[in-house]
């Protein structure tokens, strides 16, 4: 095949070839040219700055009173308590990320593109990772500065200098990227958006819930094992109540998460795409 | 050039591509030919590493595609129309694309150009229509210049003038010394463009030859006649050791002669003929005739009555019965 084949073709560049730096390059070309990108993290940053404000006006008086009466301060809790509903956009588009490859066909063409599938996983989780974290630590801040002005008026606010406030900012950050990678390996492992959503929102908000109702020692441990139970810690000022203290339960959350992408890379390097 | 040796791909108890062995070679258009089901599709996703073979194995330029370093310059493939995510616009596909092999941006204006889609470059592609979404994948196919490249069934939804751009494409390409691998349900369509055949049915390679020989192996022509004689010209016919049958309405078909042979038969002696014509079958008879023995073959029993009844979604049920 080498000397009879009529003008072989000239290389078009001869640098062309696959490298990870170029894939991490391609996938983020990927997440920035489709507009659900846009709208998810706008849903993101507008649910949970909303909600934090206007939580916060309407308890402040309360949390005042509470405070003058000697009992807990529960101001700490409510500067990023939006995020709460907020997270399900980030687990949205960690489900996407992947599953809309498989429902628009568009992983036949990324995989023909890039074979190595473990490489483009990883450089997709990057990405969304990276993205995630940048835009849930400003939606963390932009909650802590609304929502503090609401507290500030009856003087119950808290500064940012206070112990974990600037933690639990950067956590929110932390937190939600970490919830949409979680929510990419169950897109990779399920290869269906309605289905891994379901999953997911069950087990951050229902399961994660109902088993704080099972008794004694072990559910205590099952409740704080739960992956948002253990993960969202690293969100708030104070630890709450029988959980893991934030670092440690951040940990055990991101432990979770990349055992399940590990499973998925499996699935994903052994099934027929 | 592509190399499969025993590729066999089963899905539980079916076996969709049943020990297949061949070559495709550059400087050539390969048609990859078989009915709906056949197992083109599975095949060309081995190929493309989509799909593990349950066992044998194929490489392209002696490598499996997943160890290939620089997938889209060695390889261009246009896998289907809807292989594309319909929220970005052709262009940010195409960039997606360049940007993972590290082919230079300018590339893709380069093949929007050649596919004829710079003017819709910056619109979504959910909105092309099939025939367009099928430029955009062969623009994806050219982005890298790769040497070797493959298209399942990319005359589906183009228009008369997409057919002729897309057959002139597949030979320029190969005319420049790659290997070009097209699959198709259309003999008609893979005459026209290609210059070698595999023809497959039912997961198994039933041919392996150039077009012209293919033809002439395959398609059978005979002479008609119709005479008020009928039955003294079968016999003179027989006697000559002619081989032949009669079609549904009582017409004689003979063959491997000539119309000269025949009438000169009838003529020296004294038979009247109405109607004297020799009937070349086409290339979609012969590649019918081919499935249908294929599958007598293969499945034994009763034998099936016309190709169409034999093979699952292939075309009317027309010639094959007469001629075969």
């Amino acid at each position: 095949m080498t000397t009879t084949a009529p003008a072989a073709p000239t290389a078009l560049a001869p640098g062309a070839r696959l490298t990870f730096g170029r894939i991490l390059d391609s996938e983020w070309a990927k997440i920035k040219t489709v507009r659900s990108t846009v709208w998810t993290l706008l849903a993101l940053f507008v649910v949970s700055v909303l909600i934090s404000w206007g939580i916060a006006a309407l308890a402040a008086s309360d949390v005042a009173k509470d405070v003058a009466e000697g009992k807990k301060n529960d101001a700490p809790d409510l500067l990023t308590v939006g995020v709460a509903f907020g997270q399900i956009a980030a687990l949205v588009l960690g489900v996407m990320s992947m599953t809309a490859e498989y429902s628009t066909g568009m992983i036949r063409t990324s995989l023909t593109a890039v074979p190595w599938r473990a490489s483009m996983l990883a450089a997709k989780a990057l990405v969304l990772a990276l993205v995630l974290f940048v835009v849930g630590a400003i939606t963390g801040f932009c909650c802590y500065f609304l929502a503090n002005l609401m507290l500030d008026a009856k003087d119950v606010g808290i500064a940012l200098g206070d112990p974990g406030v600037i933690r639990s900012l950067i956590g929110t950050g932390l937190y939600l990227a970490v919830l949409g990678l979680f929510g990419m390996a169950l897109g990779v492992l399920l290869r269906h958006t309605a289905g891994a959503i379901t999953l997911g929102i069950a087990l951050i908000f229902v399961v994660g819930g109902v088993v704080g109702l099972i008794p004694g020692k072990t559910g205590d441990w099952i409740a704080k094992l739960m992956p948002a139970n253990a993960g969202s810690q690293v969100m708030s000022v104070e630890a709450a109540d029988k959980m893991f203290r934030p670092w440690p339960g951040f940990a055990v959350f991101a432990a979770e998460t990349l055992i399940l992408l590990l499973l998925g890379t499996l699935l994903l390097e052994k099934r027929d795409a | 050039m592509i190399v499969a040796e025993s590729l066999t791909k089963r899905y539980g108890a079916k076996t969709a591509v049943d020990d297949v062995s061949f070559e495709v070679h550059p400087g050539r258009v390969t048609g990859f030919l078989g009915p709906n089901g056949a197992g083109k599709s599975t095949t060309m996703r081995m190929i493309l590493g989509l799909d593990r073979p349950s066992a044998g194995r194929v490489t392209v330029d002696g490598r499996a595609y997943r160890d290939l370093s620089a997938p889209m310059v060695q390889v261009g493939a246009l896998i289907d129309a809807k292989a594309l995510h319909g929220g970005r616009t052709a262009r940010d596909h195409l960039v997606v694309l360049a940007k993972s092999n590290g082919i230079p941006l300018t590339r893709v204006d380069e093949v929007l150009d050649i596919v004829g889609l710079t003017s819709v470059a910056k619109k979504r592609s959910g909105g092309f229509s099939l025939g367009m979404g099928q430029r955009l994948g062969i623009a994806g196919a050219l982005l890298g210049d790769p040497r070797v490249l493959l298209f399942d069934e990319p005359v589906n939804g183009l228009d008369p003038e997409g057919i002729l751009w897309i057959r002139n494409l597949m030979k320029r390409l190969a005319g420049e010394g790659r290997t070009v691998f097209v699959s198709s349900h259309l003999m008609s369509e893979m005459a026209l463009t290609a210059d070698h055949l595999l023809v497959i049915g039912r997961g198994r390679i039933l041919a392996d030859t150039g077009v012209a020989q293919f033809i002439a192996e395959n398609s059978v022509s005979h002479v008609k006649v119709r005479s008020p004689q009928a039955d003294r010209l079968a016999e003179l016919a027989a006697a000559a050791g002619w081989q032949v049958s009669r079609d549904p309405a009582g017409a004689l078909l003979v063959q491997e002669v000539t119309t000269d042979q025949v009438g000169d038969l009838a003529g020296h002696n004294g038979v009247f003929l109405h109607e004297l014509a020799k009937v070349e079958a086409s290339l979609e008879e012969a590649f019918m005739r081919l499935t249908a023995d294929s599958v007598e073959y293969h499945t034994g029993g009763t034998p099936p009555k016309t190709a169409a009844e034999a093979v699952p979604g292939w075309g009317p049920p027309t010639v094959a019965d007469r001629i075969g």
